[in-house]
């Protein structure tokens, strides 16, 4: 590429270039990018301020016009070569056809310019909007934020623990030892999630409301009678629980601790939905309002609530957004209790995700794996998984729900938070800095 | 799309940045000047996000000095409301003003008795040029909050119901500051230039280093900003941004240990690790083999130019 004399910073832009740019724009809409409605004409505007002169200039101009957020960085980078070839391209295009001049050689195929995308035999011409644009929201995600090193593949390692069809065995779950220590833990979370909600004030003792006295004192002359106080307003917890009943998450969560979980959320939290899925997801709620943690199994058990099958976590959220979505709204915290062992399609469980993370005030996945000293999110589905989560937590028994509460209260919910960061081991990065920073 | 109000940065050049971040010793890649640049020629609020201690606040503190405005900062909290933010009514006075009952008809919501909040001082300016309007981590703040910030970032105008709208002449520069801890409303993204500033790089921090702490060694900020990097790989609760590491530079400085050849000691190291971890769980996590892992890396970066 030549850059150069492309054009005059001060001339502006031409028809091409916003042609290009509009173009642009629903490429990185459609794979997925948050891009602002007035977005484009802001990117035009910057673009004539910084000139097509320098590459590098021009693509900080269009990223900070752009862009929202920092997860839509790859996506960017990724798109906007194509974008400033087609650019390139046409500009020279343009140039050469105000110049009389022949096109020929490499310059025909990069010169195809606009009207590439019509001609079928333009190989780079239309990527933008084929190649690029036919990828899921889901893959384009994909392909970005990979947090950490080495994820990805962790498929042959761990393909041991999928359950694929597991037959599924009636519910036969018992009471156990460690609920009274699991009592004080869930009242620390609910603590802390109660710390969740606004700070929206409201009548009540803890102030004096100034302004309202004032106000009410008007009618008595400007002589303050009364001082009406305010106070932060205080709401309960609302959640949704959606628990991965597969047999591999059954092998190594206990399961009255996991009843006795759902129960609690039932009983404290306000309007707290519980969902269990393996292959298909079925409303458990009501069962689990059972007196006793022994009637509510037998209740799961009268309402025929199977589990012990395999594992379709995208599908099993797909389900949910069709036929309960109101179970989440922005005030809604959603617990998902899965091993992120996923055999459906990764695709529908990522673009889910992006669903319930964007619809849900948090979403926090407890995964009973993680409990393990050694735990790294490479299962195929878990890894996909992360760049939603506001936090992945361990999931085992009573001590990990007291350490997950006492990470949101001390970090704030959108702190850094993770089963990493859990006090009671020392995950450790395993790669080492000497090859990445060489 | 309307044309935004006519700013005072029109005519701002690249060199004018660039020379107000060297006269402030902020070192800032192109991607930093070019956007900085922008917001101001756009006239668009800058949203800046990044990792705390990355140098998202200085550089508002920068921009001000360096084009001699005023900085009005605007630190946002949990619960911040209008009356903190935007203005206030002088309750007292309007009291007074209400029993003496001197005029009756006189109305006591009127510009005497209005008390000016960051956001509307602002807003009315009277300095030759517009100031700089500081909205810090405005992510700390409730989302009621964001929206009240609304009105402010895109027409630079504050509704008081009592009085009318006040409007900016030149409208003030505006550099909002985020953490990421939670996301931001799109209505408050769609307004702002977007700008992320990146833990720095192995060379910037150096370069900081020797700008910021210009007494400390330069072998020892080279061994410095190669063991800041290596931790940064650590799973850390607050991983160190550059403001740490400056801290820790000018702790080692000042300490002016190190043996005949600028090298730092592990027990150095150890002794002020405080400057750079602020968390018992990360200052834990340093043990003795992390340590050595940090020399090492330390060692390379001074042998080979690179950590």
């Amino acid at each position: 590429m030549n850059d150069g004399d492309r054009t005059a910073p001060a001339r502006g832009i031409g028809d091409h270039v916003r042609e290009e740019l509009v173009r642009f724009v629903r490429a990185l809409r459609r794979a997925g990018a948050s891009v602002p409605a007035n977005a484009a004409p802001t990117a035009a505007r910057s673009l004539a301020e910084v000139g097509l002169g320098d590459r590098d200039r021009a693509r900080t101009a269009l990223r900070a016009s752009l862009l929202t957020d920092r997860e839509d960085f790859e996506t960017f980078d990724r798109l906007f070569e194509e974008f400033w070839r087609r650019l390139a391209a046409g500009l020279d295009d343009e140039r050469a056809r105000a110049e009389g001049d022949d096109l020929d050689g490499g310059l025909a195929t990069l010169g195809a310019g606009a009207d590439a995308a019509a001609s079928p035999d333009a190989p780079d011409g239309d990527a933008p909007d084929d190649g690029e644009g036919s990828r899921s929201v889901g893959e384009s995600f994909a392909a970005g934020p990979a947090p950490g090193d080495g994820n990805g593949d962790g498929e042959e390692v761990t393909t041991a623990l999928y359950s694929p069809s597991g037959s599924a065995s009636a519910v036969d779950g018992r009471p156990v030892a460690g609920s009274e220590e699991l009592a004080p833990a869930f009242r620390d979370l609910s603590r802390s999630l109660a710390g969740l909600q606004g700070r929206r004030f409201g009548p009540g003792t803890d102030h004096a409301d100034v302004r309202r006295a004032l106000r009410t004192s008007v009618g008595t002359g400007g002589t303050v009678l009364s001082v009406p106080r305010r106070e932060r307003r205080r709401t309960a917890v609302r959640a949704l629980l959606l628990v991965d009943v597969s047999r591999s998450v059954l092998d190594v969560v206990d399961r009255g601790f996991l009843v006795d979980f759902l129960r609690l959320a039932r009983g404290e939290w306000r309007d707290a939905r519980v969902f269990l899925f393996d292959e298909e997801l079925r409303e458990v709620s009501e069962p689990l309002d059972a007196p006793t943690a022994t009637a509510a199994v037998r209740a799961l058990e009268a309402a025929e609530a199977a589990w012990g099958g395999g594992t379709r976590i995208g599908g099993s959220l797909a389900s949910l957004h069709d036929r309960a979505p109101e179970a989440v709204d922005r005030r809604t915290v959603v617990f998902l209790v899965s091993d992120g062992l996923e055999m459906g399609d990764v695709g529908t469980l990522e673009s889910e995700l992006s669903w319930l993370a964007g619809r849900a005030k948090r979403l926090f996945w407890l995964n009973p794996l993680a409990a393990g000293e050694a735990y790294e999110p490479t299962a195929r589905g878990m890894a996909a998984a992360l760049p939603y989560l506001d936090g992945l937590f361990a999931f085992a028994g009573p001590a990990d729900v007291a350490d997950l509460a006492g990470q949101l209260r001390r970090q704030g919910p959108g702190g850094r938070v993770g089963y990493e960061f859990d006090a009671r081991t020392t995950h450790r990065q395993t790669t080492d800095g000497q090859t990445e920073n060489a | 799309m309307t044309e935004g109000p006519t700013t005072a940065f029109g005519d701002v050049t690249e060199s004018d940045v660039r020379a107000a971040f060297e006269e402030a010793d902020y070192v800032a890649e192109d991607d930093i000047v070019t956007t900085t640049l922008l917001a101001l020629r756009l006239g668009k609020p800058l949203l800046v996000e990044g990792e705390p201690g990355a140098g998202k606040t200085e550089l508002a503190k920068v921009l001000a000095a360096g084009f001699g405005s005023e900085l009005i900062r605007l630190q946002c909290y949990e619960g911040l409301t209008a009356e903190h933010a935007l203005y206030e009514w002088n309750y007292t006075k309007q009291l007074l003003a209400v029993q003496t009952g001197e005029d009756p008809e006189a109305s006591v919501f009127g510009e005497e008795y209005l008390l000016e909040r960051p956001l509307l001082r602002a807003l009315r300016g009277d300095a030759d040029r517009p100031p700089v309007l500081l909205v810090d981590e405005i992510d700390r703040a409730d989302d009621e909050f964001e929206a009240l910030l609304l009105e402010t970032l895109s027409d630079f105008q504050v509704s008081v119901p009592e009085l009318g709208t006040i409007a900016a002449e030149t409208p003030p520069v505006v550099i909002v500051t985020s953490n990421r801890t939670r996301p931001l409303s799109d209505a408050l993204k769609r307004r702002c230039l977007y700008l992320h500033v990146a833990p720095p790089s192995f060379e910037k921090e150096t370069a900081i280093l020797r700008r910021k702490v210009p007494d400390l060694d330069g072998v020892v900020a080279t061994e410095l900003s190669a063991m800041a990097a290596r931790l940064r790989q650590e799973p850390l609760r607050k991983p160190p941004g550059a403001a740490e590491t400056i801290d820790w530079a000018r702790a080692v400085a000042s300490l002016g240990d190190g043996d005949a050849n600028g090298h730092l000691s592990a027990e150095t190291v150890r002794n002020t690790l405080g400057c750079l971890l602020k968390e018992v769980e990360d200052v834990e996590r340093v043990d003795d083999d992390l340590l050595e892992e940090l020399l090492d890396a330390a060692e390379r970066a001074t042998a080979g130019g690179g950590p």
